[in-house]
């Protein structure tokens, strides 16, 4: 299975910044907002007001989990969309540079 | 050589990176608004009841109608602020009076909860005092006016029976509501200022709008005339309860009528939709001062203040957590849609809805919508926003209870 997961590109690391790294960490980004909001941590976003989220729980860890909840939250709708605009645009600017001046491809050069 | 150019391109890759970046936030950021954006309608319409007032409403009643669901909702309140339980009741009755003035058919059900909610609340009153729907502090001084009784009860009670009454007549409820609208009518001729107390020497406009609306809704019901007192209490804010630098009323105040809070958006969105039916002028330009002191837009994003640059606070339990930079009430914010709503300020209004949908955390269970960062009164607040007016309309034109 990991042999398998190596193999996709998606998780293959990437090198700082370029759009493949962009994107994944997009993917992650998404990925951990999905656990939390699946989780329910979105019940205890009551803290906003002022009101408890839950009784049992506690003022504390029902913020501590609003604050993460929260985190993701905007990390999922301001930066994840950021992070796939920004990742078409660097995919766009390349082939518009590689068309006009024939240069070497940043993503491509070799790394050692 | 060659660790020069993969030095060179490495730098350049993350400068493309980040120039990316910000092209894409810029784009991004600009155009969030859209995704949460929707037509006013969907919050307030006009004519019969709005999508999104229907679902609030339907979660609402499944409250009232599932005991462990509703003591669960209001434990969590009671925790921060006693008020709130009280407080979610009045918006909620004085909601579905609204709604069913602008939907007949759903009327006898909504009735129904209203009564429920009443007889309950009244109940609670007067088996556990009414200390009960107050803050711990109530108990800490002496109310000036004795025997004591605080307006924040009285005012919002009376408003609740007036609003089932202006709803469809209960007979019950008449010598009720006449008793409430006494006894404050009473202690504001008693009143050497005309001010009467909802804590201990503690004095709030809110309080005093919403039971003058009480007594102006029972002089319509039945046919008294308090007209004389309404004008001068109105006088006498407009002379003394004003913040001189920025012209909104102030929030709250002693018996001698001393500031203790200047204007508070949490305050002041309800107090001129509450004075629509007292003085129609003096309401319209309370709501643009407030909408110009403490209403804001911000990359299509809309929301509130809680105070004036002219008279700064500290947060409180009434203006919630304040978020710093855009400076964000989040009860001011809450609170302005009833501003917004009730003077059809259609440009202020979509922007708080299109905030509404992108920082409330809307959750929609069984054909009920409820707001995760609000709560049950929160809630209350929004539905009353998003249902109010004919209420109102119905007093003001004198319309005749069927």
């Amino acid at each position: 299975m990991k042999k398998f997961l190596k193999k996709l590109a998606i998780f293959q690391r990437a090198e700082f910044l370029s759009a493949k790294d962009l994107l994944q960490r997009a993917a992650v980004i998404s990925a951990l907002f999905l656990a939390v909001h699946l989780a329910g941590f979105r019940e205890f976003t009551g803290v906003l007001n002022g009101t408890i989220g839950s009784l049992t729980l506690g003022w504390k860890l029902s913020a501590f989990l609003a604050v993460i909840y929260i985190v993701f939250y905007l990390a999922f709708v301001a930066l994840v969309p950021i992070l796939i605009l920004a990742a078409g645009i660097l995919t766009v600017g390349r082939r518009l540079l590689r068309k006009s001046s024939h240069e070497p491809r940043i993503d491509s050069a070799p790394s050692h | 050589m060659q660790i020069d150019f993969l030095v060179k391109a490495r730098i350049r890759r993350i400068l493309a990176g980040l120039a990316a970046l910000v092209i894409a936030a810029v784009i991004w950021l600009s155009c969030l608004h859209f995704v949460f954006a929707r037509p006013v309608s969907v919050f307030y319409a006009d004519q019969g009841v709005s999508p999104e007032a229907r679902q609030l409403a339907a979660r609402h009643l499944q409250l009232w109608t599932d005991p462990a669901l509703r003591e669960a909702e209001l434990k969590k309140m009671r925790v921060s602020n006693a008020e709130w339980d009280f407080m979610g009741r009045s918006y909620l009755v004085w909601s579905l009076a609204n709604m069913a003035l602008r939907d007949p058919a759903s009327k006898p059900c909504y009735l129904q909860t209203m009564d429920q909610i009443i007889d309950e609340t009244m109940r609670l009153e007067k088996q556990e005092g009414m200390y009960f729907f107050l803050m711990p502090y109530a108990k800490d001084r002496r109310y000036v006016m004795q025997p004591a009784r605080s307006l924040f009860l009285d005012s919002e009670i009376a408003l609740m029976l007036a609003a089932r009454r202006v709803v469809e007549e209960k007979p019950e409820y008449r010598p009720l509501l006449a008793e409430r609208v006494n006894l404050m009518v009473e202690r504001f001729q008693k009143s050497p200022r005309m001010i009467l107390e909802s804590y201990p020497d503690e004095c709030w406009m809110f309080d005093h709008c919403v039971a003058l609306d009480a007594i102006r809704m029972a002089d319509y019901l039945d046919g008294t005339d308090h007209s004389a007192l309404i004008r001068d209490w109105i006088a006498l804010a407009r002379r003394r309860l004003v913040d001189p630098k920025s012209g909104m009323l102030i929030s709250s105040f002693t018996t001698d009528g001393t500031p203790l809070d200047g204007p508070e958006g949490s305050s002041i969105w309800m107090v001129t939709h509450s004075l629509q039916l007292l003085d129609a002028d003096f309401a319209r330009d309370q709501y643009q001062r407030a909408r110009k002191e403490l209403g804001a837009i911000t990359l299509g994003f809309g929301y509130a203040h809680e105070w004036p640059k002219s008279w700064p606070g500290l947060p409180d339990v009434d203006s919630g957590p304040i978020f710093p930079v855009f400076d964000i009430s989040a009860g001011s914010s809450g609170m302005a849609f009833i501003g917004a709503s009730a003077f059809h300020d259609d440009e202020f209004l979509k922007p708080l809805a299109a905030t509404l949908g992108f920082a409330a955390f809307p959750s929609r269970t069984r054909g009920g919508l409820k707001y995760c960062a609000s709560n049950q009164v929160g809630d209350a607040a929004l539905l009353y926003a998003a249902t109010l007016g004919p209420l109102w309309q119905k007093v003001r034109t004198g319309a005749k209870t069927r």
